[in-house]
């Protein structure tokens, strides 16, 4: 049972998902302890994004099983499979904030999935102090903390992206998923995204799972990576046995492949 | 990529010029068929007589009556205020119901019975509501009205309102279902109900343009109760009337001045909330 202040495991047993005729991933077996930083790495296509949201149960694998915490997502209830996704922080891609919304409640949106409707609506429309000052605590974390009551529109890339992390642990997570986090912002940022997100892990004892394609800086913050190929797993080793032969394994492409991947 | 193999123009300029050639052909045949001609713009005696009396007056308004005018656009704003209040309730409430971004998106653990037969059947059902409601002019609702009801400010005010919330509701929820859905998922993923995610991930994103639209229904609404005015409705629409039908022009002219003078402290009123909202 999936519990608030207490990291929580992944495991794929022989997941395939397929979108219509493509196949998206294919016979992927995974293991993710609870606490651990895991990157997975690999092209755009591989499937990194799939793996990730089967994670928090938004993407249902066509064969195979999915479990957070030992709990298989697809015997949950509903109520359970809500509580799941509720305890998961996600830092989107595209960020997904409400653009004209302040800052503060950007990030107390995190807390929705755990709050009724006219509970979240006082939050979101009165906050108590309380709740300000948790919300202001986080971005302080993430470096921001003077942003509490700006539009979240008038802050740069690399701000939004502190609020979009700062939701996710307002969220009080058992687990972080990220999903390319560092592909909208420039190199130096992406490092200092990257460490935020694996020191914040480890000092709250949260599983870390992003997907990346920058493999040095894979290689540098995260002490496993895995690697996608096509939908399927290329590689699950320790970031120091990560070679070079991985790195082609996962980067020379035939020039038919990507033809076909369309990139 | 040899030529031969270059894809196909999906709309090609052929068909685009042919599709022009029909609309230019409607609209010859429209004129055709109305039998309009530019004579039928040149006045008769005693209407040249009326055309130059009523634009003369343009220049000399009459004074006398300001304090009339002036009273009579307040009841003209109170009407409208009091439509579009009724309205709004109507489009918020309604246009809730006839958006699908909240219910069709990717609720917890696939669709529940609610969101796969309920939502959908509300969603078809309102929207017939809405679009009865918009196809009956306010003017049409209004004879109805009054001639069930008489001419009451509450039939008045209902007159206006139907129409209103049903224009409201549409709009509103094409803003919404519009709008970027990427905070909706996100909210989603994280396990937010829909109406969570309706409220707080949907509609504060269409918020600045849901406010400009009913600004601009506003302005819609001061003409409509001007219009109703000459049903006999006590709004600035009757002394219009009533002074045109007794060829005081330069009293009808104060009138359209003052009305004119509203609409456009409305416009500029909305377009400083719309900078604040947006900017």
């Amino acid at each position: 049972m999936i519990a608030p202040g207490q990291a929580s495991g992944f495991r794929l047993d022989g997941v395939s998902v397929r979108f219509g005729t493509t196949a998206a991933l294919s016979d992927v077996n995974l293991h993710i302890e609870a606490g651990e930083a895991v990157a997975l790495v690999g092209p755009s296509g591989a499937g990194k994004s799939t793996l990730l949201r089967l994670l928090n149960g938004t993407v249902r694998p066509t064969s195979g099983r999915v479990y957070v915490d030992g709990d298989a997502l697809a015997s949950l209830s509903r109520a359970g499979l809500k509580r799941t996704r509720a305890a998961i922080g996600f830092v989107h891609q595209d960020l997904s904030l409400v653009p004209n919304l302040r800052v503060v409640q950007n990030v107390m949106a995190g807390r929705l999935g755990r709050q009724g409707f006219l509970s979240s609506a006082r939050s979101m429309l009165l906050p108590r102090q309380a709740e300000a000052r948790r919300a202001y605590e986080l971005l302080e974390r993430v470096g921001i903390p003077e942003k509490l009551y700006a539009r979240t529109d008038t802050l740069s890339g690399g701000q939004q992206q502190r609020v979009a992390v700062a939701r996710a642990l307002y969220q009080q997570p058992v687990a972080l998923l990220a999903d390319e986090p560092v592909s909208s912002v420039d190199p130096a940022r992406a490092r200092d995204t990257v460490e935020l997100l694996t020191r914040i892990s480890r000092e709250e004892g949260l599983t870390l799972v992003m997907s990346i394609h920058n493999l040095e800086l894979a290689r540098e913050c995260f002490p496993r990576l895995v690697g996608l190929r096509a939908g399927r797993l290329v590689f699950d080793e320790s970031a120091g046995e990560v070679g070079e032969d991985e790195f082609h394994a996962l980067y020379d492409l035939q020039e038919a492949e990507m033809l076909a991947d369309g990139a | 990529m040899g030529p031969d193999r270059a894809p196909r123009r999906p709309f090609p300029l052929r068909t685009r010029g042919a599709v022009l050639l029909v609309l230019l052909g409607a609209a010859v045949w429209a004129f055709l068929y109305l039998d309009m001609s530019f004579a039928q713009l040149v006045p008769n005696e005693g209407g040249l007589e009326i055309a130059q009396g009523f634009f003369s007056s343009a220049v000399a308004p009459s004074s006398e009556v300001l304090g009339t005018a002036v009273r009579s656009l307040e009841a003209t704003v109170i009407y409208a205020a009091a439509a579009m209040s009724v309205s709004l309730l109507l489009g918020l409430l309604l246009g809730f119901l006839a958006s699908t971004a909240w219910w069709s998106g990717d609720p917890v653990g696939g669709r529940t019975l609610f969101g796969r037969t309920v939502a959908p059947v509300l969603y078809g059902v309102t929207r017939f509501v809405i679009g009865f409601m918009r196809s009956v002019h306010e003017v049409l609702w209004a004879m109805l009205f009054l001639a069930a009801f008489g001419i009451t400010p509450i039939s008045a005010v209902i007159a206006i309102a139907i129409p209103y919330g049903g224009t409201l509701a549409k709009i509103f929820s094409e803003m919404i279902d519009e709008s970027d859905r990427g905070p909706a998922r996100a909210l989603r993923a994280a396990g937010a109900s829909g109406l969570q995610v309706y409220f707080f991930g949907l509609v504060p994103r269409a918020l600045p343009d849901m406010l400009a639209y009913a600004f601009y229904r506003f302005e819609c609404a001061l003409r409509s109760s001007a219009v109703l005015g000459f049903f006999g409705v006590a709004t600035i629409g009757r002394d219009i009337e009533l002074a045109f039908l007794t060829n005081r022009y330069g009293e009808v002219w104060t009138y359209i001045y003052v009305l004119m003078a509203v609409i456009v402290v409305f416009d500029v009123w909305s377009g400083h909330l719309r900078k604040r909202f947006v900017a």
